[in-house]
C-alpha cells in the first residue's frame, strides 16, 4: 500500500515536471546582451552629420522615407524618433519556380492516388523603418542618424496531400542588406546638403 | 467489519467531492490582499529598477534608446514627457517569437534618475534577474558613451 502510494507520488511529480517543461519557455538572457555582430550592424545602420539642426535632419529623413514610399506612422520630435511603414507584394520568382518544380516532381504522387504538393509562397509584406537622431557631443554640433529596417511577411496557401495549408502564416525578419542602408543614407545626404560620415 | 470500513471510505470520498463541488459553485471571495504588494512583486521590481547619476532626463532616454538599438530592438514608441520607451525585437533566429520591453525613466532625486525595465517574451513577463542584469550592463555602457 505504502509502496503504491510512493510510486503514484513519484509518477505525479515526473508528470508535472513534463507538463511544466511543455509550458515554460526558455527566456534566453542573451537577448539583452551585445553580440559579435552588434558593432557591424550598428556601423551599417548609422551615419553622422556635421550639423546643429536636429529638427532639419529629422524632417529630411521623413522626406526621404516618403520618397521611398513609406507612410510615417509615428514621430516624436524631442526624442528625434520616426517610424514609417509600407506594404508591398512579396512575390519572388525564385519561390514560384521552386513551387512549380516541387509540384512537377510530386505529381508522381498521383500514381498512389495522392494529390501533388503545393508549397506556400510569400505573398504580402509590410516593410517598416524606425529612425533615431541623436546628438553626439555636448555642443550638439554633430548628430547621428540610425535607421533600422525590418519586414513582416505573410504566406499564401498551399497543400500537402489532402491537407490544405491555410494562408496567412506570418514571419518576421530584420532587413540586413547593406545596399538598402547605403541608398537611404545617400538620399538623406543629398536632402540635407551634407556629407554623411560613417562611424 | 471490513465492508463497514469501505462504506466509510466511500462516504468520505463523496463528502470530499461534495465540498469541492459546493466550492466550485460559490463565487470566490476576493482576498483582502488582492491588490497589496507581495514579496515577489517587490523583488521583481528591485531587479527591474536601477538608479543612475544623471540630471537630464532627455540624456537618460536617449541613452536608453541607443542601448536598445544596439541590442537590435526596434523602437516602437517614445514619449519624452512621460519618460517612456517601448521597443521590441524578434527572437532571432526564431522569427515567430517576439521579445518586448518597456522602459520608464523617472527623476528620483536631484541629479538622480530611476530607470525601470519590464521585459516580456511572447506576452509572458520575463522574471529572470540575469536578463535585467544584461540589459543594465548594456545601458551603463551606452550612458557612459553619451556622457563622453
Amino acid at each position: 500500500m505504502t509502496k503504491g502510494r510512493w510510486e503514484t507520488m513519484v509518477g505525479g511529480v515526473i508528470l508535472a515536471g513534463h507538463l511544466m517543461g511543455c509550458v515554460a519557455q526558455t527566456q534566453p538572457a542573451e537577448f539583452f546582451q551585445l553580440t559579435a555582430e552588434s558593432p557591424s550592424h550598428r556601423a551599417m545602420q548609422t551615419r553622422f552629420f556635421e550639423t546643429k539642426d536636429e529638427a532639419e535632419l529629422l524632417s529630411a529623413s521623413a522626406a526621404v522615407l516618403q520618397d521611398l514610399g513609406f507612410q510615417v506612422e509615428e514621430s516624436v520630435r524631442d526624442m528625434g524618433f520616426l517610424r514609417a511603414t509600407k506594404e508591398r507584394s512579396a512575390r519572388e520568382h525564385g519561390q514560384d519556380i521552386s513551387r512549380f518544380f516541387i509540384f512537377l516532381f510530386s505529381s508522381a504522387l498521383v500514381l498512389v492516388q495522392q494529390p501533388p504538393i503545393v508549397i506556400p509562397v510569400d505573398l504580402h509584406q509590410k516593410i517598416a523603418a524606425t529612425l533615431i537622431t541623436r546628438p553626439l557631443n555636448q555642443e550638439k554640433t554633430r548628430h547621428e542618424v540610425r535607421v533600422m529596417f525590418y519586414r513582416v511577411i505573410w504566406k499564401g496557401n498551399g497543400s500537402v496531400g489532402n491537407q490544405p495549408i491555410l494562408p496567412g502564416e506570418q514571419r518576421m525578419e530584420m532587413v540586413r542588406d547593406p545596399v538598402l542602408y547605403q541608398t537611404f543614407f545617400a538620399k538623406l545626404s543629398k536632402a540635407v546638403f551634407l556629407e554623411a560620415f560613417a562611424l | 467489519m471490513k465492508p463497514s470500513v469501505a462504506w466509510g471510505e466511500i462516504a468520505g470520498c463523496l463528502l470530499a467531492a461534495m465540498l469541492v463541488m459546493v466550492q466550485g459553485c460559490a463565487a470566490p471571495q476576493p482576498s483582502q490582499d488582492l491588490l497589496a504588494p507581495t514579496e515577489a512583486q517587490m523583488k521583481i521590481r528591485s531587479v527591474q529598477s536601477r538608479s543612475f547619476d544623471l540630471a537630464d532626463r532627455q540624456v537618460a532616454m536617449r541613452g536608453v534608446i541607443a542601448a536598445l538599438q544596439d541590442l537590435g530592438f526596434i523602437i516602437e514608441r517614445a514619449n519624452e514627457s512621460l519618460g517612456l520607451v517601448t521597443a521590441a525585437r524578434f527572437a532571432e533566429p526564431r522569427f515567430y517569437d517576439v521579445v518586448g520591453i518597456t522602459v520608464t525613466v523617472r527623476p528620483e532625486a536631484e541629479g538622480r534618475m530611476t530607470i525601470r525595465a519590464n521585459a516580456i517574451y511572447n506576452n509572458k513577463p520575463i522574471e529572470d534577474p540575469k536578463v535585467y542584469q544584461n540589459f543594465f550592463a548594456t545601458l551603463e555602457r551606452s550612458l557612459f558613451l553619451v556622457k563622453e
